[in-house]
């Protein structure tokens, strides 16, 4: 099996094959941490859709000694980010608080909490998964990136730092803070 | 060292990420304290709930980004089967069309083409016409100049027609040839 560098190659030598197989690689990726980062599905997918556009645009530009996910990851983060802060211009961010209210000013109901013997794989149901985008939504958008390529895309902290050009150590306080913040958010649904 | 320095060890530990020193002295410390080991919990909680946000993809999410790539010409178009097969089909067609028009042109040349090696029986050949009998002879497609021995077979030809005065004269080769006709004619 071709690795994502060779594919990128052949792909920049005009292969469309090589195109077709690294987007059925990636593109639920991108979707997914698109979504994470955004909270909204079409949103998401229109930051895909411009992350794959954008990666083909700069093909010219990518070095092969650079890894290809990393590189993809850190296009994808980038256009996320600009949807973000266009949609930040008309709208509001919320900042996690402990006792929050929702958006619409009524206390936000109890929940029941994720029930599983690992918490690794609980069997998370659809209102606390909502829940938990909500609240993920309201992390400083530098955590909610360094969180969710660690523990949503399975990036090391290294890739991680790669991704978002700061250090190995940056991205363990980073994750770290998220964490924080979204145990206190979500207090009375986790274990 | 107090709990409270621990956690940010316990989320390295959880990614995977301190050293196998660390490891011990963080699951050394987990062994003996409740507390970290409900925080521990929470953690793990929260990272898979990441895990767990997924959103399904549109039906049409492949469509529109190849299109929109194949209008930028960021991708090479994908050539449809038939058009493939017109290319490999392309020699075999041209060489058809050239034998059909070289048929067409040269027609004495095209029947010679696709008869048998050696062509028809010259009798066959030059044969005339016979309206009377109704029998169907191939037609005689050049003014040859006859040999004498087959201006004698073109003169007697009603005879041969004829299978009685076939019997008379005992040509056996000619009788053979012509036995298809009487045949035909019955």
């Amino acid at each position: 099996m071709r690795t994502d560098e060779e594919l990128f190659e052949l792909y920049r030598g005009g292969s469309r094959d090589a195109f077709e197989i690294l987007f059925s690689r990636y593109h639920r990726k991108v979707i997914h941490f698109a979504y994470r980062m955004t909270g909204e599905q079409a949103r998401a997918e229109e930051a895909a859709q411009e992350t794959f556009l954008r990666v083909a645009r700069a093909a010219g530009t990518w070095q092969p000694t650079a890894r290809f996910s990393t590189w993809l990851y850190t296009i994808a983060r980038r256009t996320t980010l600009n949807y973000i802060r266009d949609e930040k211009d008309g709208g509001e961010k919320v900042s996690i608080l402990p006792g929050e209210e929702d958006k619409d000013g009524q206390p936000a109901p109890q929940l029941p909490g994720p029930k599983a013997l690992n918490p690794e794989e609980m069997a998370w149901s659809a209102e606390v998964r909502e829940r938990f985008a909500a609240a993920l939504q309201r992390l400083p958008e530098t955590y909610r990136a360094a969180f969710v390529l660690n523990r949503g895309e399975g990036l090391s902290y290294e890739e991680v730092a790669s991704v978002l050009g700061i250090t190995v150590q940056a991205v363990k306080s980073r994750i770290f803070r998220a964490r924080e913040m979204l145990m206190e958010s979500l207090a009375e649904i986790l274990p | 060292m107090k709990c409270l320095d621990w956690k940010e060890k316990i989320s390295g530990y959880i990614d995977g990420e301190i050293s196998p020193a660390e490891v011990r002295e963080v699951e050394g410390h987990l062994e003996a304290c409740e507390s970290c080991r409900a925080l521990e919990r929470r953690m793990r909680a929260v990272g898979g709930g990441v895990a767990s946000i997924e959103t399904s993809v549109s039906t049409d999410f492949r469509e529109k980004l190849f299109a929109r790539l194949e209008a930028e010409e960021l991708l090479p178009r994908r050539r449809s089967l038939f058009v493939f097969s017109l290319r490999w089909a392309a020699l075999p067609l041209a060489a058809a069309a050239a034998f059909g028009l070289f048929l067409l042109v040269s027609p004495e040349k095209g029947r010679d083409a696709i008869l048998p090696q050696g062509g028809l029986p010259r009798v066959a050949q030059q044969s005339p016409p016979s309206s009377a009998s109704g029998i169907e002879r191939p037609v005689a497609t050049a003014a040859a100049v006859l040999s004498p021995e087959e201006r004698e077979i073109v003169a007697h030809l009603e005879v041969l027609e004829d299978p009685a005065a076939l019997e008379d004269q005992g040509d056996a080769d000619t009788i053979e040839i012509f036995g298809t006709a009487r045949g035909r004619r019955g």
